[in-house]
């Protein structure tokens, strides 16, 4: 379970998170939901303790989490292999526990037949994958995920969303960050919308649109977050 | 179970070996100071100033062999949106500079011992026998001029945790390669404005050093190894600067 509470953060004192809190339970897929600029990579950042926020806390287990950022960089002069088995090795994974957990994930996601292949020149997707293969190779209770679909295929997207369910029907707790609004109603139990780096509405897809009286999560959104200062809406 | 620093160190020194152009590149640079003397030993006989250029070369020696891995293994690692990853690890963040700065320092040694061995091979060409026993001249080397490789892979990873790319870690390394050129043409044009105090201070020191013992002159151990004990510990001072420069935000949102 991830708890955030009254979290803050600015840059060059301008506010990009305020007093933001919000709760993402085991055993569901929550994700957080806003423009480009709302402040949920800054959230995520600070989630994962790359960032420190000027005022509020995190509470999640550090040693259990595994991320996928927006920054997805591998080793090209590695193999797959070897990039996950390095980040296995700090992780301080034993070498006959690393080995099976290597294998693992390569099997899970689909990786076998390039494991041992540089990664230079892999595609989009194959490059997703050996970091989201990297974020989860010591099993984490926690998972968090910056935008993962970005840039992928349809292939790809879908292979994502079902290995999201399957961590999810374990019992973990996956926080994801999106601005696409078709993936966050697929695919997650529980929105957290945020605007302007506040939490503007939280609760499962149906109950939001209920509580904004829409027939969608768009006009739900859009209702949620529409103000005089963003006119086009 | 590995250290993380051997850990991060082992994978850089992998990682880089594989980058051939680089590999190449810093073998040529570690070699050039040799060929360079020897055709020019070709054409006239080596005198004071072909010896204080050698010693030159050496130092600069010591700087360019870790010079491509320091700008990859940092800069790089932002610009490919590597290093946030990496950090994210339960890894203090000086255990991943040490790692690093390992990796660095063993190319910039290998560097150094090249192009002493390849000014070793021009010496034994030209019939020079130096009159410093051999055993004694590498243990005074070891303990005065090696740790001048390390502290130069200290400096060139402060430089590159500044970079966000590869090619301008490029710019600001390169200007770094000025300062044994400068600091020992300086020498070497200007002997006299040399003080005893040079002695004991990191690249002044080892040219000293250098020039003696090219000349023929005395080996002793202990002010070399006061002089490696200053330059070490200037190092890891430089170290933990780049290690703290690890914590910094702008490091999480430099792409």
């Amino acid at each position: 379970m991830i708890q955030v509470q009254d979290l803050a953060k600015s840059f060059d004192n301008r506010p990009v998170v305020r007093s933001l809190s919000f709760t993402a339970p085991d055993g569901a897929i929550t994700g957080l939901l806003g423009a480009n600029g709302a402040g949920k990579t800054t959230t995520l950042r600070m989630i994962c303790g790359m960032l420190q926020p000027e005022s509020g806390s995190v509470t999640i287990d550090p040693a259990g989490t595994g991320a996928l950022l927006d920054h997805m960089g591998i080793y090209p002069r590695l193999t797959v292999r070897e990039n996950l088995a390095y980040f296995g090795m700090l992780r301080g994974m034993p070498p006959a526990v690393l080995a099976g957990r290597v294998d693992h994930v390569l099997g899970a996601l689909g990786l076998q037949t390039v494991a041992d292949r540089r990664t230079a020149g892999f595609s989009q997707g194959e490059r997703m994958k050996t970091a989201l293969g990297r974020a989860i190779l010591h099993a984490p209770r926690n998972l968090l995920l910056d935008e993962p679909a970005n840039g992928l295929d349809v292939p790809t997207v879908r292979s994502l969303r079902d290995l999201l369910r399957r961590w999810r029907d374990t019992g973990a707790c996956v926080l994801f960050s999106s601005h696409v609004l078709e993936e966050v109603r697929v695919l997650c139990d529980r929105v957290v919308i945020v605007h302007r780096g506040s939490v503007v509405a939280q609760g499962s897809p149906a109950s939001l649109c209920r509580q904004t009286g829409s027939a969608s999560l768009e006009d739900a959104f859009v209702k949620l977050t529409c103000t005089e200062e963003t006119a086009v809406c | 179970m590995l250290n993380p620093v051997l850990v991060v160190a082992r994978k850089e020194a992998v990682d880089s070996l594989r980058d051939t152009r680089s590999v190449i590149s810093s073998l040529m640079y570690a070699l050039m100071g040799p060929a360079v003397v020897f055709m020019v030993s070709m054409a006239t006989r080596v005198d004071a100033v072909l010896m204080g250029m050698m010693s030159v070369f050496t130092l600069v020696a010591a700087f360019v062999g870790g010079m491509n891995v320091a700008m990859d293994t940092v800069a790089g690692e932002r610009e490919r949106q590597s290093l946030l990853p990496l950090l994210m690890n339960p890894v203090r963040r000086r255990e991943i500079v040490l790692g690093k700065w390992l990796a660095v320092g063993m190319f910039s040694v290998a560097g150094l011992i090249l192009n002493l061995a390849g000014f070793a091979a021009v010496f034994a060409g030209a019939g020079i026998r130096l009159p410093i026993s051999a055993p004694r001249l590498l243990l005074a080397m070891a303990a005065g001029i090696l740790p001048l490789a390390l502290l130069a892979a200290s400096l060139e990873l402060l430089i590159s945790t500044v970079c966000r790319a590869v090619k301008e870690a490029q710019t600001y390394l390169s200007m770094l390669v000025f300062l044994p050129m400068g600091l020992g043409l300086f020498q070497v044009f200007f002997p006299a404005a040399a003080r005893g105090w040079f002695a004991f201070l990191p690249l002044l020191g080892q040219q000293l050093q250098l020039e003696r013992w090219m000349k023929g002159g005395a080996a002793p151990f202990v002010p070399a190894a006061v002089l490696g004990c200053f330059t070490a510990a200037t190092a890891l001072l430089v170290l933990e600067v780049a290690a703290n420069r690890l914590h910094r935000d702008e490091i999480v949102y430099g792409s």
